[in-house]
């Protein structure tokens, strides 16, 4: 029998996990697979609407922000930088202010928080900066880069390809493998040798993100490190607090009907080799949208929410799920469980499906994620509150 | 206005434009072929890739079936290339009505196409998948064809005879002196300029647009716009095409192409080749007569959805309702006779398998107009493919393996292991680069992914070659456009990976829309 037991790996769930066992809660957290961070760009968007600035009063009233309240986001913030300042892995930024990151193509990604290497990306507007492409490494395109980051006002002075020691390799090399590489000291005295020559007069240098040093690194398409990096360090940072982790195994929600209240008893586990039961006082579901699997879209237009089978709106026309073009805003994002301030998923009526099962991250409904530019805001706020109730 | 002249201008840059200038050119005509868009954007671009047996008109139209059984020997002879031979299976189910089997194939043994009886055994051991609970078999030769490979040879196989193919250029208005048409007017789709090309003779080859060509003469032509959905679902379930045996009817074919197979099609009558939108109703029957044929079938993962319109002959032009018992024939409007306008005809109807002939039967016409002697030879000469290797998976992973005369080049499609360095040849031999018409030379974009990854790669490559907004405009219409075709499939596996490719392009990459003339 675990205190806290928390489904779901990606951003809301294991910062849920670290705030829990911070708070010297026993917490179990399991994980289907890889959570989002893996494919996430790896800095935290809030609001990053540019025609208005986040105000909650604003939002409708189902709108998770709203739910959560200002005060819990404004703590789950602080709670991130101390988590990421106490990892070595620092992150810039602030709730007033946005930050622009060139992305892979040299469009600009608005966002609140970002790690410091992406982060350095700001001082550079209007010096001369230059930027570096790698020679081998997959999905890095120099031309692309510097027009379009040219057409988004930055000052690209200089342009250069830099080649890897050694021979050829002879596949494409993803960003992981070039990270993989630079772990080992002897190769990166090799680059620096190589390298140095090639950049004098050069102020600023943007590359993509392989180095984790200053500089100001461009974040590739999957698999991209920073996205990676921050699942790596909060990891590492749930199991440095205790947090017993189990992956690779997806779980089936457990009732408890021996109670007159309506309670989650659990779950049951399945194990490549077999399944067992894992029991918990409170439940956290983290398993976030479509995407990663907390919810599910069958032919029949219906959406299942894959652990509980909790209540879950669905168009009565499948086709209403999408608008017609990629750039429309798209009704599926607003899909999802319903929740009251505690978190807790609510019935068709607006009462709580189970009082002792909170919700946090994307699997929560009513917000438009994307054109909001708010993932990871609403992420970590709903965690913050998830936790905040599940251990009154 | 810059102009040029010729002896015939064909309208239409499909299997039957370019068909007829292939046969043109073969007979020493002076031919150039226009397109509003690109080759392969029309009906042939968006066709199941089934190349006839026959069988399937045997009762109800036997023209079309004796067409369709005597070309698809002629098509296996000059463009084998394009074909895999798949073979044929017409499968009726213990639920078809009982008695439709025996006329099928006393009807197929008069026009002559070969139907080989097999039995239940035999059939399940050579596709496994297919359900149980069939009645009866019969083997015939249909065979996978495809229209891209077929097109962009036959584009080729023009251009090195001599023949002009002029793509981008929207005909805006006939020039029509004494009843007769001398010239056309052309405006660029690229950039909005103009040119004039005069001609002895021009045909309306333009498919579905043929209607509004022919409004450009003033006349009129008797044709209904069919639209035909089409699902690709991921992998192979046969290898073999399947059809059921039954009346002609809606989703009652399947057919194996490339790394995916191809179920169709509906019949569902449109007012213009613009109609495609598809209903979630279309998907559903689609899926659900596959899954009559292949137990599991509706189950597995859609690719991607799309449709194209037929232009059927319809002289009644009444029954509105149904466009299923229209002939697949093919018409011939001269228009001097019908309208008395000179020097215009337009060809319609017909299908892909069948568009050798109905080619051949228009350069017939045009070369008595021109006093030509020169016979067809179209049934014997092939046509060849471009310089290239054939675009075949096991080719190109072969490329990929270590050897000493292979330089390193990188896959930019993984689904369907389209290389870097294909990319950079058609770059090279393209004055304009397209997303779309790379797609269809290489098929980049075509497998399970459907462009995630490769759209934004290959436009990273073309970004050394080309300016950047075009490039951009190119890329956002294009993944709108793949993406659209998967978002009618948003169920299961499939709405992952729509939720996923839509991440990757707005909040990943940051792709915004930007705006251009294309829509």
């Amino acid at each position: 029998m675990t205190d806290i037991l928390i489904i779901g790996a990606g951003l809301s769930g294991l910062f849920a996990s670290i705030l829990a066992a911070k708070r010297n809660a026993d917490v179990t957290l399991v994980s289907a697979g890889h959570g989002g961070l893996s494919i996430s760009h790896g800095c935290i968007d809030v609001w990053s609407k540019a025609t208005s600035s986040l105000s909650l009063s604003r939002l409708k009233k189902n709108h998770p922000y709203r739910i959560a309240g200002k005060r819990a986001l404004n703590i789950a913030m602080e709670a991130f930088e101390d988590i990421m300042h106490d990892a070595s892995y620092p992150f810039s930024g602030s709730l007033s202010k946005q930050l622009f990151i060139p992305t892979a193509i040299g469009s600009l990604h608005c966002t609140a928080y970002a790690p410091i290497s992406l982060a350095h990306s700001q001082m550079t507007k209007g010096t001369p900066i230059a930027i570096a492409s790698i020679a081998g490494l997959r999905d890095c395109f120099p031309e692309m880069l510097v027009k379009n980051l040219r057409s988004n006002g930055y000052l690209v002075e200089r342009s250069i390809s830099l080649s890897l020691p050694g021979s050829e390799p002879y596949r494409d090399l993803y960003s992981t493998d070039l990270a993989y590489r630079f772990e080992d000291s002897a190769y990166r005295d090799q680059i620096a040798q190589l390298w140095k020559p090639r950049l004098s007069g050069i102020h600023c240098l943007g590359i993509p993100a392989i180095l984790g040093i200053e500089l100001f690194e461009i974040p590739t398409p999957p698999p991209s490190l920073p996205g990676l990096r921050l699942e790596q360090v909060l990891f590492s940072t749930a199991a440095h607090f205790g947090v017993n982790i189990i992956l690779g195994s997806s779980a089936i929600g457990r009732i408890d009907r021996s109670r007159k209240l309506k309670r989650v008893s659990g779950i049951t586990l399945q194990t490549p080799s077999n399944s067992r039961q894992l029991k918990a006082q409170k439940v956290i579901l983290a398993t976030g949208g479509f995407l990663h699997g907390g919810l599910i879209a069958h032919r029949d237009g219906s959406i299942q929410e894959s652990v509980f089978n909790l209540p879950i709106d669905y168009p009565e026309n499948r086709k209403a799920l999408l608008a017609p073009s990629l750039f429309d805003k798209q009704p599926y994002e607003m899909h999802g469980v319903r929740v009251n301030s505690r978190m807790q998923p609510l019935d068709l009526k607006g009462e709580p499906v189970y009082e002792n099962l909170f919700s946090a991250g994307g699997i929560i409904a009513g917000a438009d994620r994307q054109s909001e530019g708010s993932r990871q805001g609403i992420d970590l706020a709903t965690a913050q509150r998830a936790v905040e109730a599940a251990l009154e | 206005m810059p102009s040029l002249s010729t002896e015939l201008l064909v309208i239409g840059a499909g299997a039957t434009g370019l068909g007829i200038a292939w046969d043109a050119c073969l007979r020493g005509i002076k031919v150039v072929v226009v397109d509003q868009s690109n080759i392969a954007q029309g009906t042939s671009g968006r066709y199941h890739g089934l190349l006839h047996s026959g069988g399937r008109y045997a009762v109800t139209d036997p023209i079309s079936a004796q067409e369709c059984a005597s070309e698809n020997s002629i098509l296996r002879r000059i463009i084998p290339h394009a074909i895999e031979d798949t073979g044929g299976l017409y499968l009726a189910l213990r639920t078809d009505p009982a008695d439709y089997a025996h006329e099928w194939q006393r009807a197929c043994q008069e026009i002559g196409i070969d139907v080989e009886p097999q039995s239940l055994d035999q059939v399940l051991r050579r596709e496994p998948a297919l359900t149980k609970s069939i009645s009866q078999a019969f083997q015939v030769n249909a065979a996978s064809l495809d229209s891209f490979d077929l097109l962009n040879s036959l584009s080729h196989s023009i251009r090195k005879t001599g023949g002009q193919v002029l793509l981008h250029h929207r005909v805006n208005e006939f020039i029509i002196e004494d009843n007769t048409v001398v010239a056309a007017e052309l405006v660029s789709e690229l950039d909005q300029t103009t040119m004039q090309i005069g001609a002895e003779i021009f045909i309306n080859a333009a498919g579905p647009w043929s209607d509004q060509v022919a409004a450009l003469a003033g006349v009129k032509i008797p044709i209904t716009h069919s639209k035909g959905t089409m699902i690709a679902m991921a992998n192979r379930l046969t290898h073999t095409v399947i059809h059921r045996c039954r009346p002609p009817s809606s989703g009652d074919a399947i057919v194996p192409a490339g790394s995916v197979m191809i179920i169709g099609t509906t019949d569902i009558p449109v007012s213009s080749a613009n109609d495609l939108p598809i209903k979630p109703s279309e998907i559903d029957f689609l899926l659900d007569q596959g899954e009559e044929l292949i137990p599991g079938f509706s189950n597995r993962r859609p690719l991607r959805a799309w449709s194209g319109i037929r232009p059927l002959y319809n002289p009644l032009h009444d029954d509105m309702n149904s466009t299923r018992g229209i002939s697949r024939s093919h018409v011939l409007i001269n228009h001097a006779e019908t309208d008395g306008i000179s020097g215009l005809a337009s060809i319609f109807g017909g299908k892909l398998t069948t568009f050798r002939l109905m080619a051949q039967r228009v350069a017939d016409f045009v070369a008595q107009e021109l006093q030509i002697d020169d016979q067809c030879c179209t049934d014997t000469v092939p046509i060849e493919p471009e310089e290239k290797e054939f675009i075949i998976l096991s080719n190109r992973t072969t490329r990929l393996l270590p050897s000493e005369n292979n330089a390193r080049d990188s896959v930019i499609c993984e689904c369907e292991n389209v290389r870097r360095s294909e990319i950079e040849a058609y770059i090279q031999s393209s004055d304009h680069f397209e997303l779309d018409n790379l797609r269809c030379t290489t098929r980049l974009g075509m497998g399970p992914c459907q462009s995630a990854f490769c759209s934004v790669r290959a436009t990273g490559i073309a970004f050394s070659s080309y300016e950047t907004e075009d490039l951009l405009i190119d890329l956002t219409s294009f993944i709108d456009r793949r993406w659209r075709g998967t978002s009618l499939l948003a169920w299961g596996q499939s709405m992952r990976q729509i939720v996923f490719s839509r991440r990757l392009y707005l909040e990943l990459l940051g792709i915004q829309q930007v705006s251009g003339d294309k829509s």
